[in-house]
């Protein structure tokens, strides 16, 4: 199945409510920009291949 | 005592006796008082604190006891370390509502008891995210090597006291790059410890997960001495790791045969006049060997998220009730930091640790890697784009693009400062090392002080006062 472009004003329309975040009309440019920029940096991210038993960072000491 | 007066030389005449600290203090804060609407470094002094702590050092050395190994030394800190009975900004508009700090921060403690003297808290970027050293509410803090550029940031402030010589000591934070991005651009030597070495109690957080705190200073042997004296465990850190201090200043000196130090190569490889800067450092410590830290794009993407997504948890709220209230470049960025899907994070997460295994098995091999602490030397205040690698971005954002991959892993770093024969501004190198060997760092710093291919001047224009 072949990705669809990222769609940063979805992911505003469908959070921002969520988390009770009032998104004004002029801050919209702005966060939209930085959701893009976040996009790529998340698929940079995923370009590293990790085996399923790959421990994250922060390990939880009781 | 002079502006180029560093920490080691006041401590040495004030515990002899020779020069009171009240004198220190004095000419401290006449120098903040004249130079500091032009520099825009403070933005609370704390004078009476300040006065009063010099009189209890001359106290002590009037009486025989032993006044701290920086006795009678001007500090300042970031304003996001809590000041007893100063309110706690961290760069921000919103913050000045709380009350008053009902305590100082665990690292202006050890300061003050090593007897260092507080004078005031400096300006930020807010909240700590930022590389420019701009605050839309308290105004630039400026480069006292060029006024019309940045800092870099966010200890901006912190930076700008140190190099125009109004204190010879400051203490900043670094999350993804804020005391490496503003030493390199004011020309200064800075210290990123390991992740965990010093306590960040009692100071506003950002990035639980990357937040470091350290120091500035304009000779390796003042910084060391700083590290020396923040040293220590303190239970009020949940993140802090448990170690015996392990004092530096004393080992500055000592020489380290055999150090096998490579340049970091690949990503970190780019633009030719950083280049320029870590390839002076290579030839004076002999390094020729060249090492690639694996997926050092994918680390720095990583941070970003990470730091996005922490970033907006600890503002949701502010983020709620007072958007209008925020420096509307840090809000936008926070606000889409809210909306990051959860998997993206938790990936992030999962690479930091499998980046911190393939970096630490360089240490195999090597013990200190070089690579450019900025892209560029200090760009125009209010400059928002610049190239990076061909391509216009944002500065704010950016400039960090070398410090990122390293805090992200938690490695020590000390940011030395790099002047090219005929140059006006400077541009600093990473001396990265394995976790817990900042004594590599500042032991190699110091033999490039010592060599002369590193220094850090108080700022022409600054340094006759």
């Amino acid at each position: 199945m072949a990705y669809k472009p990222f769609d940063a004003d979805a992911l505003i329309d469908a959070t921002a409510p969520l988390l009770q975040l009032h998104v004004a009309p002029e801050h919209r440019a702005g966060i939209k920009l930085n959701l893009k920029t976040a996009s790529k940096m998340a698929a940079l991210v995923e370009q590293v291949k990790l085996a399923d038993d790959a421990e994250p960072a922060p390990v939880y000491r009781p | 005592m002079k502006a180029t007066s560093g920490a080691a030389e006041i401590a040495a005449s004030v515990r002899s006796g020779a020069l009171k600290a009240r004198a220190v203090v004095e000419a401290a804060l006449s120098r903040i008082d004249r130079h500091n609407a032009m520099l825009g470094a403070f933005t609370e002094v704390t004078a009476e604190r300040a006065l009063a702590a010099a009189d209890a050092v001359d106290a002590k050395v009037a009486e025989g006891q032993d006044p701290g190994p920086l006795a009678g030394v001007p500090f300042a800190a970031k304003n996001l370390y809590d000041i007893k009975g100063v309110v706690t900004r961290a760069g921000s508009l919103i913050n000045r509502d709380n009350p008053p700090a009902r305590q100082d921060a665990t690292l202006v403690t050890r300061l003050e008891a090593a007897g260092a003297m507080l004078v005031g808290a400096l300006n930020m970027g807010e909240y700590a995210y930022d590389f420019t050293g701009e605050n839309v509410h308290d105004g630039p803090s400026r480069n006292p090597h060029a006024l019309d550029r940045m800092t870099g940031g966010s200890s901006g402030g912190a930076a700008a006291a140190v190099a125009a010589g109004l204190v010879p000591l400051s203490l900043g934070s670094d999350t993804n790059g804020s005391i490496r991005v503003p030493a390199s651009l004011c020309g200064l030597f800075g210290l990123k410890p390991t992740y965990g070495r010093l306590s960040r109690a009692h100071t506003f957080p950002f990035v639980s997960s990357l937040d470091h705190l350290g120091p500035f200073a304009r000779s390796v042997k003042d910084l060391a001495l700083a590290y020396d004296a923040l040293q220590g465990f303190d239970e009020a850190d949940p993140a802090q790791t448990k170690r015996v201090n392990e004092p530096t200043a004393a080992r500055l000196r000592h020489p380290v045969p055999g150090l096998r130090i490579a340049v970091a190569g690949d990503y970190f490889a780019g633009p030719a006049e950083a280049q320029a800067h870590v390839q002076k450092v290579a030839g004076a410590l002999d390094a020729t060997k060249v090492v690639t830290l694996p997926d050092a794009q994918a680390a720095r993407a990583a941070a970003f998220l990470i730091t996005m997504a922490e970033g907006a948890a600890l503002h949701l709220d502010r983020l709620r009730q007072r958007p209008d209230d925020f420096d509307p470049e840090v809000r936008d960025r926070l606000l889409a930091g809210a909306m990051l899907p959860a998997v993206w994070v938790e990936r992030a997460q999962k690479v930091r640790r499998a980046f911190r295994e393939k970096v630490l098995r360089l240490f195999d091999e090597v013990d200190a890697i070089l690579a450019p602490a900025t892209p560029m030397k200090a760009p125009l205040i209010g400059q928002k784009t610049a190239p990076f690698g061909g391509i216009e971005l944002p500065v704010r954002q950016n400039m960090g693009i070398f410090t990122q991959p390293i805090s992200f892993i938690g490695l020590p770093v000390a940011a030395v400062p790099v002047w090219l024969d005929g140059e006006a501004l400077p541009l600093g190198v990473q001396v990265i090392a394995a976790p817990w060997r900042e004594d590599i760092c500042l032991r190699l710093a110091h033999q490039l002080e010592t060599q002369g291919t590193c220094r850090a001047p108080v700022a022409r224009g600054f340094a006759d006062d």
